[in-house]
């Protein structure tokens, strides 16, 4: 019986959802903050391995450019922990708010 | 801060067992760790669970030292977390069983039988319980014997 | 038993189900007599391979063994590995770590409140409460960077801080929940449908409760007050204020009493700790290596007592490192209240209701060994669990 309050009060109501993707991308609420997609600075990093060592899946593979030693990642191996950007000394690794997070091709899955 | 409890439950429990209590530890506050040998393991617990008010047992679990097992009981009462430490080899690992005293210790020590090999004597089904039924006899995946490989197959991009 | 019973087996996929496992109920007519558990189907070999990474790089692991106790399981293994250190936290970093805990409790209950609406037939408090809860996930999303992976303890306090907006989103989004959630005990506590199908269903005496081992709501509703929270007092806990709830009807409308009861005090909780939380520093660095030692860590997961164990033999990576989920130890008096014995009958149709009052989460028990071995051969029947886990990989660290 008490629920019948509730039902006719929620059927005047507007709608709670948003046509995402169609129409109104915008209003998709993305709080500060949020673990996104990865994004990487190349001429802050120095090489010093650390996200490699505290990558719990093996998103992070060090290897070799002209400049020295940096990282490679797998971004579907990725599950937003947000560690290497904790231990990354000066701040080369960045957790965007970008939760968008796929590709149709398996390299646009590298961040190289 | 006092650890007045503690080491009245470790206090009587020596009393009971006398010389055959090996190790006592007292690391912090609420905790306790004991070290008993096989032979002493269920009447301890059975002292602890009926005449010393610790009747909750959380879990009983094992784990693989080298060329022993170590089995370990848990038990909860007083506002103090004992654990109850017994080695047994690993050639010969049973142990006495303790679901008649406590009868939720079932599936627990169905668990360490089936990971470990450990076997309960007095336990009434030690079927397998997690593992699947044609998992190969004899084969123990939690002990350090069995070591974790590679999955082969494509990982890296072409 | 005799030879009119039949065997009806329930699982591993079942509509009534939320989770694998597989029960064998032997029935005559319509009372169940006696009932076979077999469970595994969800294994994803965590422990095994907790052994083979680093103790920062578990962190993440650990809160994938469940999505809805995940803050459970990481507050208790970062506790379990300062044990090991023997080092005090921030006193801050505690509060914090109480304030996420409580957030997730609410989560919980109100997402078990909406499962039992559906297992009961009545969908539109499910839908109701499942949308109340929205409101709790878009706090946690706030404080903590995410839905339901909060990742916010770490091994010496905690990874991000509390500002004053967040805060102020949080104190108004506990008003509403509040509110909401008396709404719904108002309901629930009345309805004849909720209860003609709990009312002296699923009867768990109190010395079976206590013989069984069983823990958590499901044990306070057999009239035992008992909670870790007030006996081991971890985190902060030992200077928050809270009260035990324990019902003394022993049957499924006591499981669901205590839990929405727990909901509303772990809402008082979360406005204790933003009121008198110190300030300072959240998070103390430590080394990489433990010292030698094993350390036993316990806390009140929204289901239970949650209880793990760490030994460490000097190196970056744990030894031996046991999970027990409040689900497993719950397992035997669930047995117990689905077999008629004596005085109380227990019929087919209670069957998903049973399994709901001790709310039950597979995923959190079946952590153990499990493996994929490639000279195993082809007939392995695990592909459903490398489904469910999503960062469990057998691999060997360079």
């Amino acid at each position: 019986m008490s629920l019948a309050v509730e039902l006719l009060r929620n059927l005047v109501k507007s709608r709670a959802t948003v046509l995402y993707p169609f129409k109104d991308r915008e209003k998709v609420h993305v709080p500060e903050g949020l673990r996104g997609k990865l994004a990487f600075y190349r001429d802050r990093c120095i090489g010093c391995s650390m996200c490699f060592r505290v990558c719990p899946s093996e998103t992070i593979e060090m290897t070799e450019d002209a400049k020295g030693k940096r990282p490679k990642f797998y971004l579907d191996r990725c599950t937003h922990c947000q560690q290497c950007e904790d231990v990354c000394p000066t701040r080369a690794i960045e957790l965007t708010q970008k939760f968008e997070n796929f590709g149709f091709d398996r390299k646009e899955m590298m961040l190289e | 801060m006092s650890l007045q409890v503690e080491e009245s439950i470790a206090n009587e429990v020596r009393s009971f067992l006398g010389e055959n209590l090996l190790e006592v530890k007292v690391p912090r506050p609420r905790r306790l760790y004991l070290k008993v040998k096989r032979e002493d393991y269920k009447r301890a617990a059975k002292h602890m669970v009926e005449k010393m008010g610790l009747n909750h047992i959380s879990t009983i679990t094992a784990a693989d030292a080298g060329q022993e097992i170590d089995v370990m009981a848990y038990l909860f009462g007083r506002g103090v977390e004992v654990m109850l430490k017994a080695a047994v080899p690993k050639m010969n690992p049973k142990i006495p069983s303790l679901t008649d005293i406590v009868p939720g210790v079932t599936f627990f020590e169905r668990e360490a039988h089936d990971l470990f090999g450990v076997v309960f004597d007095g336990h009434p089904d030690l079927a397998r319980f997690i593992l699947p039924e044609d998992w190969p006899d004899g084969v123990y995946p939690l002990r350090k014997e069995y070591k974790v490989t590679r999955l082969k197959g494509p990982r890296e991009v072409s | 038993m005799s030879a009119a019973t039949i065997k009806v087996p329930v699982g591993p996929q079942h509509p009534a189900l939320k989770e694998p496992e597989n029960f064998t109920f032997h029935v005559e007519g319509e009372n169940i007599v006696k009932v076979d558990v077999r469970v595994g189907y969800a294994h994803k070999g965590i422990e095994k391979l907790m052994e083979s990474k680093t103790y920062l790089q578990n962190i993440p692991l650990v809160e994938r063994i469940c999505g809805i106790c995940n803050t459970a399981h990481t507050v208790c293994y970062t506790q379990n590995v300062e044990y090991l250190y023997e080092k005090p936290i921030p006193r801050r970093a505690e509060y914090l770590r109480v304030l996420i805990e409580e957030l997730n409790r609410i989560h919980s209950h109100l997402l078990w409140l909406g499962v039992v609406g559906h297992e009961v037939g009545f969908e539109t408090l499910f839908m109701y409460v499942w949308r109340d809860r929205e409101v709790v996930l878009d706090l946690i999303e706030a404080l903590t960077g995410n839905r339901i992976s909060m990742a916010f303890a770490t091994v010496g306090g905690t990874r991000r801080d509390l500002t004053s907006t967040i805060e102020h989103k949080i104190r108004k989004g506990l008003d509403l929940l509040e509110e909401r959630t008396k709404y719904y005990k108002r309901t629930v506590a009345v309805d004849p449908t909720i209860l003609a199908r709990s009312r002296d269903v699923g009867i768990l005496t109190p010395e079976e409760a206590v013989q069984l081992c069983a823990v958590g709501p499901f044990r306070r509703a057999s009239s035992i007050k008992e909670d870790v929270r007030a006996d081991d007092p971890y985190a902060a806990h030992d200077e928050i204020p809270f009260n035990i709830i324990a019902y003394d009807t022993c049957d499924f409308y006591a499981r669901i009493m205590v839990r929405v009861d727990e909901t509303l005090e772990s809402i008082n909780m979360v406005r204790y700790c933003l009121d008198h939380i110190p300030s300072g520093p959240v998070r103390v660095r430590l080394p990489n290596t433990p010292p030698v030692a094993e350390a036993v860590s316990k806390v009140e997961a929204p289901r239970g007592e949650n209880i793990h164990y760490v030994r460490s033999n000097g190196t970056d990576k744990p030894a031996r490192y046991k999970v027990r989920a409040p689900t497993s130890a719950n397992l035997a008096p669930l047995v117990q209240t689905m077999t008629s014995r004596g005085k109380y009958d227990v019929y087919v149709a209670d069957i998903p209701v049973l399994l709901a009052g001790i709310d039950p989460c597979m995923c959190c028990m079946d952590r153990s060994v499990k493996f994929i071995d490639d000279s195993k051969g082809k007939k392995w029947v695990w592909t459903m669990e490398q489904l469910k886990r999503c960062m469990s990989k057998n691999v060997v660290r360079r």
